[in-house]
């Protein structure tokens, strides 16, 4: 196979590679930021807002190389749906940036404050959720897999029910002001992390429209419905 | 001949998986089975493809596949070369145009062509528009013709104080649309375009495919061109056709143009608009 834009593709490639080690730190953040909140960690905690920065750096850098990129090549075809995904996946990573540095500020906010160990426990057990979902579309992406893509729904679902079930683990805190206080901000940690894992089935369904050329939503039994 | 008038489902494929939902618009024109030899080579082999009436159809593919022979077969252009040989039909309007009687002068004015480089007449911007309809005995408004003619080109503002000045005084994009107007003003039913922009700068090419735009609400436009960008931006439906080891063209996929360029079917249309070749 002879390929004549071979330059235009290994910079498309490149591309690719610069987003997926944004979601590689990304998944790392998530973990960092789930730490700083357990332990608590503030070292930790600032570390993610720093990295976050660079996420937002890469975002800026990003976009021109798409935007010279598109205006340049002119890419047609599965090109131009990995273009259409790289945008995406840009936008999706810098959020999900965004979403570690509202947790990492929520045990900034709630350092010193009584905890319970019950939600904390419940706060890891989404972190490792999330970050596997994370790995999983990933590996579905640089593979891709629709298969592996599709399984993300199931993946986001206990996620999803965790995030609900923490509102009674909220009301359990009521007796303690104090105790309430850092729940109630826990609540917001266990939404940044439901979100995070919304995320990752937006990337599962770009791979899904990278390999097939249909824009689908995923449902929650993760059979494709067109949007 | 006449015009076709029931809506016909057509099968835009050659021989390869259906297409997804086939359009049920009308066709204007339609080659079924074509074959063209020149002596004993075949240029394009079985060839099935139905343009729609008043949409733009770009013929694209790389060099050698056959899309100038067939194009030049919807108004019979291979019959002046003279060891040409075609299998097949071109039905317009139900008639196939290479049937038993049907006079090719009379085909080639209601399948008009405009090519590659702009070739106006040495004669007066007015006489280049007027000539077709001279030849043919028009007996009407000759002026309000020649006058539509560059309006429908948009060229009328252009030169409509010079008609008398030679069409060689013009742009190289001002003669493209001289021919075009040259073309338009016989009033064919389809008009056909061999490249019609790459003799031509970024500017007046554009202005073309914004022309091409405006015409295709009167004609039919069928379009080869070597620009993929260009039938992308400028044509509603696209033909992709490939060439087998033998050098024989052959369509290898047709739908519409966002299709086609955005998921093509075939993976042979993916690897060349990708600038993939095996």
């Amino acid at each position: 196979m002879t390929d004549i834009r071979s330059h235009f593709h290994h910079e498309l490639s490149d591309l690719e590679q610069t987003l997926l080690n944004v979601a590689d730190q990304a998944e790392q953040m998530v973990g960092m930021a789930v730490d700083a909140v357990c332990l608590p960690d503030m070292e930790l905690a600032a570390r993610v807002v720093a990295l976050d920065n660079q996420i937002d750096k890469i975002y800026l850098e990003v976009h021109d190389r798409w935007l010279t990129l598109m205006a340049r090549q002119q890419p047609m075809a599965s090109d131009l749906r990995m273009m259409s995904v790289l945008l995406h996946l840009n936008t999706t990573l810098e959020r999900m940036g965004d979403q570690c540095v509202n947790i990492a500020k929520m045990a900034q906010i709630t350092y010193g404050l009584p905890r319970s160990e019950r939600i904390i426990a419940q706060i890891r057990e989404m972190g490792d959720l999330v970050r596997q979902m994370i790995r999983t579309g990933v590996e579905a992406l640089v593979r891709r897999d629709i298969d592996e893509a599709l399984l993300l729904p199931a993946m986001d679902e206990p996620v999803d029910r965790l995030n609900r079930n923490m509102y009674r683990e909220v009301v359990e805190c009521g007796s303690d002001p104090s105790l309430l206080e850092w729940a109630i901000r826990m609540m917001l940690v266990s939404r940044a992390l439901e979100r995070i894992g919304d995320q990752v089935v937006d990337i599962a369904e770009q791979t899904a429209f990278l390999l097939t050329g249909e824009m689908m939503e995923f449902n929650e039994d993760g059979i494709l419905g067109t949007d | 001949m006449e015009m076709l008038e029931k809506e016909e489902e057509i099968e835009l494929t050659a021989g390869r998986p259906p297409a997804p939902a086939p359009p049920t618009e009308r066709v204007a024109v339609q080659a079924r089975d074509l074959s063209v030899f020149y002596g004993n080579f075949q240029a394009v082999k079985d060839i099935d493809l139905a343009c729609i009436a008043n949409q733009i159809t770009a013929l694209i593919g790389p060099s050698g596949c056959g899309k100038s022979t067939v194009i030049r077969s919807f108004n019979r252009m291979n019959d002046l070369i003279p060891a040409a040989r075609v299998e097949g039909q071109i039905l317009f309007d139900d008639v196939d145009i290479y049937g038993p009687g049907v006079d090719p002068v009379e085909v080639r004015r209601r399948v008009g062509m405009v090519f590659q480089k702009p070739n106006p007449f040495p004669k007066s911007i007015y006489d280049n528009v007027a000539w077709g309809a001279k030849v043919n005995g028009f007996k009407g408004d000759l002026d309000g013709l020649v006058e539509e003619a560059l309006r429908q080109a948009v060229l009328w503002d252009e030169v409509k104080d010079k008609l008398a000045e030679s069409g060689y005084s013009l742009s190289g994009g001002q003669q493209q649309r001289l021919c075009i107007a040259r073309a338009i003003a016989v009033k064919p039913e389809i008009v056909l375009m061999d490249e019609p922009t790459s003799a031509l700068d970024p500017v007046a090419t554009l202005r073309i495919e914004e022309l091409l735009q405006d015409l295709k609400q009167r004609y039919t436009i069928i379009i080869v061109t070597h620009n993929m960008q260009q039938a992308a931006r400028a044509s509603d439906y696209t033909a992709f056709f490939n060439m087998n080891s033998d050098r024989a063209g052959y369509l290898v996929e047709y739908g519409r143009t966002e299709e086609i360029f955005t998921k093509p079917r075939e993976q042979t249309t993916e690897d060349y608009i990708t600038g993939r070749f095996g």
